[in-house]
């Protein structure tokens, strides 16, 4: 399958006023397939919203791309640039889905003038025939036309995410960068958005969604690959249903443990929460950035960055860690010995 | 009735009673200060010799009876209440017999034209350089903010007399005082608006400075917030043009200023009284601090009534305004009025 969106080498700081720099996102290499919503998933302080950012192009001091590029659909962009694709390719190309529609909306601008902005950067338009677009997409994903005449106050929150999704694809982008789109939202509010984005796709207005969010079990109704991140890299990487199922990273092990699933095999992998606390960014640990944490770390842990190599023969799973070998023996070994293993 | 009707009404009626209270203060604070107006235009008659004790008690009593200053303090306001509802502020004390209106009337057009321009123009010129330091940021945010809150933090009249004394009397560039030359006469002749112009600059300036460093500093903080604003960064990342972010992040920072610009047009009467006293400009300010001077209740009822109803009518239409430019505020009133 071709790659849609190929980020390589992602690096990413947050300059202090001290000079002390915050690496938030190390090393990162992403790729997003044609049709694929690809999840990121990972706590507070990971990089996932950094790397929401960056892609989203919207990184600005004190955040500096140390290096990486991105490919989007045969073109070449550098990061590192303050500006790394015209002002015409932006919302075109690729486009942003942000958390707070409230916050990202102009308090004084009815969703029509948005529309009608979003639209006239990018070709020749009259209001008319920018709000009657605007109008035909709202129906066409089955939300009210009467929505155009409103100012974001006076939408109730789920709406307001609703209206956003529609603004923030009304150039048909070929890739959305949700940055937890559903994070401030009800369930059933969340599960709206998540069709939206599913008609969208379907529909092919958009090709590709970097869907990122720290809720584990809504990926598992949206994303075709998840990537957990830990610590500005990414530790594990692959088809969701075979991440949730067989985790390989003590990390992704202990993070999808400590989400209730109610099938049995997956309560029976279950670890009690994740001791500690993710590292500081300012003084990372050597090595592998979870051995502080992690129960099964050895001396090579503590010295060696692992690489993010392929596990298992699936030829799509791919895990950052030494000892993901010993990791499934204990897992089995427990697994015989009692019915509430644990891993350490 | 609609619910922002109902909103005007009420409104209404708490500036009309906040308009009467005024009224009473501006009636019965003159009366406070100790003396009787009447004394000193009496013991003014005296020194001129001549009237014997008898005949000055019979003026006295006489400008007692035409003032009105035999009846009660109750019926004073009364009658002064009737006169106001008329238009006729009454006659001066100080400057007997010339009216009230006819004193204002000569001083209100100096002090519109000393202040309407300053605050015009101090408004734009301050609004468009925060706006400017605000997004360039940098050197030109350094410079712009620093000189601004030097200009702010003098207090209007102190930069009156650095510049009287500067420019009028270190350097005697400018005239020391007067709206016009000793010898000129108001006509409309080039002569005299140059005159007229030479006399504006300095006061004119006094005040604008204060306006520019006031309103851009304002408008600095407001454009610094919505610059960062969430809206900011995902308009950019949807390839809106740059005019046309900066427009919206503009107009949101404009709300509170256009607030200060009705404010500072309602208290324009009363907003340069000092830098008129320092400058000997012939305006409100002047016309004020004489009849202070004097005990010259009417005209200083007549000039705080003034300056009152200016500063109500400004509030009533920034309440107004409000609405009609925030949607969020109209939203508020249709749902709690």
């Amino acid at each position: 399958m071709a790659a849609l969106l190929s980020v390589q080498n992602l690096r990413a700081a947050y300059r202090l006023a001290n000079g002390v720099e915050l690496h938030a996102v190390d090393d990162v290499s992403i790729d997003l397939r044609e049709g694929e919503v690809l999840g990121v998933v990972g706590e507070s302080g990971c990089g996932k919203s950094t790397l929401a950012t960056i892609l989203a192009l919207n990184a600005a001091p004190p955040l500096y791309v140390k290096s990486g590029t991105m490919q989007v659909q045969g073109r070449h962009a550098d990061l590192t640039e303050s500006d790394p694709l015209p002002r015409s390719e932006r919302g075109k190309l690729i486009s942003t889905l942000p958390q707070s529609a409230m916050n990202a909306m102009n308090p004084t601008t009815r969703v029509r003038d948005l529309a009608y902005d979003v639209l006239r950067a990018h070709e020749r338009t009259t209001r008319k025939a920018a709000w009657g677009r605007a109008g035909a997409r709202l129906e066409q994903l089955g939300l009210p036309t009467r929505v155009l005449e409103r100012y974001p106050h006076e939408l109730s929150g789920g709406m307001r995410q609703r209206v956003i999704t529609v603004i923030s694809t009304l150039l048909d982008p070929t890739i959305l960068i949700a940055d937890e789109p559903t994070s401030a939202l009800d369930v059933s509010s969340q599960r709206a958005v998540v069709e939206m984005l599913k008609d969208l796709l379907a529909r092919k207005i958009i090709s590709g969604v970097l869907f990122i969010t720290h809720d584990l079990p809504l990926l598992r109704h949206i994303a075709d690959r998840v990537a957990v991140m830990y610590a500005g890299k990414v530790a594990e990487l692959g088809p969701t249903e075979r991440v949730i199922n067989t985790p390989e990273h003590p990390y992704a092990r202990a993070l999808v443990g400590s989400i209730l699933v109610p099938e049995p095999h997956i309560r029976a992998a279950r670890v009690l929460g994740i001791p500690g606390s993710p590292p500081d960014l300012a003084a990372m640990p050597k090595g592998c950035r979870f051995h502080p944490r992690c129960p099964l770390a050895d001396t090579r842990s503590r010295e060696e960055v692992p690489p993010l190599v392929e596990v298992g023969d699936s030829g799509s799973h791919f895990a950052a860690c030494w000892r993901t070998l010993e990791a499934r023996q204990l897992l089995a070994g427990n697994l015989v010995g009692g019915p509430d293993g644990r891993v350490g | 009735m609609n619910p922002f009707g109902r909103y005007l009404l009420n409104k209404l009626f708490w500036y009309l009673l906040a308009f009467v209270a005024a009224m009473a203060l501006n009636f019965f604070l003159p009366r406070l200060i100790p003396g009787n107006p009447v004394d000193a235009i009496v013991s003014q008659m005296a020194q001129g010799g001549g009237a014997s004790g008898e005949a000055m008690q019979r003026v006295y009593d006489t400008y007692i009876v035409e003032f009105g200053l035999d009846k009660s303090p109750l019926e004073q306001f009364i009658s002064y209440l009737g006169n106001l509802f008329r238009g006729d502020l009454g006659t001066s004390l100080g400057n007997y017999p010339t009216s009230v209106n006819s004193l204002i009337g000569a001083a209100l057009p100096w002090t519109l034209a000393l202040q309407l321009p300053t605050i015009l123009l101090g408004w734009i010129l301050g609004n468009i350089l925060g706006a400017l330091a605000a997004y360039k940021g940098g050197w030109v945010d350094r410079g712009a903010f620093l000189g601004s809150l030097a200009f702010s933090s003098i207090p209007y009249y102190g930069l009156a007399i650095l510049l009287l004394y500067t420019f009028a009397v270190a350097l005697p560039w400018f005239p020391t005082g007067g709206a016009y030359g000793f010898a000129s006469s108001p006509s409309w002749t080039w002569g005299f608006i140059a005159d007229a112009f030479r006399h504006y600059l300095l006061p004119f300036l006094s005040l604008l400075l204060v306006v520019i460093g006031g309103q851009a500093i304002g408008m600095r903080s407001m454009a610094i917030y919505e610059l960062g604003a969430d809206y900011v960064g995902y308009e950019r990342s949807l390839g809106l043009r740059e005019p046309r972010i900066v427009r919206g992040i503009f107009r949101n920072a404009m709300l509170p200023q256009i607030t200060g610009l009705a404010l500072s047009i309602g208290a324009l009467a009363g907003g340069a009284l000092i830098t008129e006293i320092v400058f000997s400009y012939p305006g409100l300010g002047t016309v004020l601090f004489d009849a202070i001077r004097q005990n010259d209740y009417p005209v200083i009822q007549g000039v705080t009534m003034l300056i009152t109803v200016a500063v109500l009518a400004a509030n009533f239409l920034v309440d107004l305004t409000y609405g009609l430019i925030d949607p969020r505020i109209r939203t508020a009133h249709g749902a709690g009025a």
